[in-house]
């Protein structure tokens, strides 16, 4: 599927959704009239009919981008940039099977699309995490193919991943519709999309695999670019935990056990019981990561020790 | 003469499987995009250990 300004002009009822998380008056909406619809969202159709649907929403919804909690506004149709700078085409930098992520999951076939909207100086994928135009071209259908084989062959599951994906839903949507319908399909995000987004997501991935990084919105601040994360974050996991399974992953930074992971772990305990966790000790100073002291190294083994140890005293559900 | 890579060769989606390492100077190595073929290499330079064994599968030809 290929986004154009011509996707603007889809009657108004194939919005809906874009109404649901905004008042009607609200002076920064600059997209199409909206109006309830959720006949095409509740009707029980077939993941893919309803993806395919979704993703010409979604299409739509780029001439007014506030798929993230970034919340820019902007007209990517129109080749106006937000803050993750991605245009309406999607591209991916990676596309493979992989045996690295949660023993539940793997196999995986992971696709991994270029752009984010967080600059976190430690990506371990920054160079292409950050640019929107790494890689090649996302042809939905293409890949597709190499996903129904990668299942064929014995994957048990295929992820959409970034960068972040959730700026790319129009292309991420029209994959789901191509997939079959007893893929499982686990959509490993940052946390950091906005309700418009989530009630376009709403029954298209069977897992949300989801980031909690950073426990206090000033470390979020300096580290990633991102303010309010924590607030963002937490109604994205209650909604995910609702809605589909979920995983919530820490990736543990050096220096971070007490100011991160720690309320990050009081949150899950108390908010989330039994909620998966998978705490991930094998911090990497990839990127820019050297920008900042403390982040320069790995995880020590107390570190690490530590905060495995607050886990179960918590009563956290860790998974490997 | 050093052949500059433009951003568009940054990666190669679809011809190569991409595993990297960060080996440590403890010893310890980190695995980032580990595939089913890498494991089970790794697997052979130290087959008592569990994280990896954990994630070798029967599947070690996975190309779609």
């Amino acid at each position: 599927m290929i986004c154009t300004a011509q996707e603007r002009r889809l009657p108004a009822r194939h919005v809906g959704v874009h109404a649901l998380a905004r008042p009607p008056n609200n002076p920064a909406h600059r997209g199409i009239e909206l109006q309830p619809f959720h006949a095409g969202l509740e009707t029980g159709a077939p993941r893919s009919v309803l993806a395919r649907e979704r993703a010409r929403i979604a299409c739509a919804m780029l001439a007014d981008c506030r798929f993230c909690a970034h919340d820019c506004g902007v007209n990517r149709l129109a080749g106006e940039n937000g803050l993750c700078h991605a245009g309406a085409e999607a591209r991916f930098f990676c596309a493979q099977t992989e045996v690295s992520d949660e023993l539940e999951l793997i196999p995986t076939f992971a696709v991994a699309l270029s752009g984010c909207d967080l600059r976190c100086d430690f990506c371990i994928t920054g160079a292409s995490s950050w640019n929107p135009r790494a890689g090649a071209g996302f042809d939905a259908r293409a890949m597709a193919v190499k996903a129904k084989a990668a299942l064929q062959n014995g994957a048990r599951t295929t992820m959409v991943l970034g960068g972040e994906p959730t700026i790319h839903l129009p292309a991420a949507l029209e994959f789901v519709s191509l997939l079959p319908e007893t893929a499982r399909l686990v959509w490993k995000t940052n946390a950091h999309g906005s309700a418009p987004a989530r009630e376009l997501l709403n029954g298209m991935f069977d897992v949300w695999l989801a980031d909690f990084k950073f426990g206090n919105d000033a470390c979020a601040q300096r580290l990633a670019k991102v303010s309010d994360y924590v607030r963002v974050v937490e109604e994205n996991l209650l909604w995910a935990s609702e809605h589909s399974e979920l995983i919530v992953r820490h990736l543990l930074m050096p220096g971070h056990v007490e100011c991160c992971w720690q309320p990050v772990a009081e949150w899950l305990a108390a908010e989330l019981p039994g909620v998966k966790v998978n705490l991930r000790t094998g911090f990497w100073p990839a990127w820019q990561a050297a920008r900042h002291p403390e982040l320069r190294g790995t995880v020590s083994t107390p570190e690490s020790a530590r905060a495995v140890d607050l886990a179960q005293r918590l009563g956290l559900n860790l998974v490997p | 003469m050093k052949k500059h890579r433009s951003k568009k060769d940054c990666a190669l989606p679809g011809k190569n499987q991409v595993s990297e390492l960060l080996i440590l100077p403890d010893g310890q190595i980190l695995v980032h995009n580990l595939t089913p073929l890498f494991a089970g290499l790794l697997r052979k330079l130290n087959p008592d250990d569990e994280q990896i064994s954990s994630r070798v599968t029967r599947h070690l030809s996975l190309h779609p």
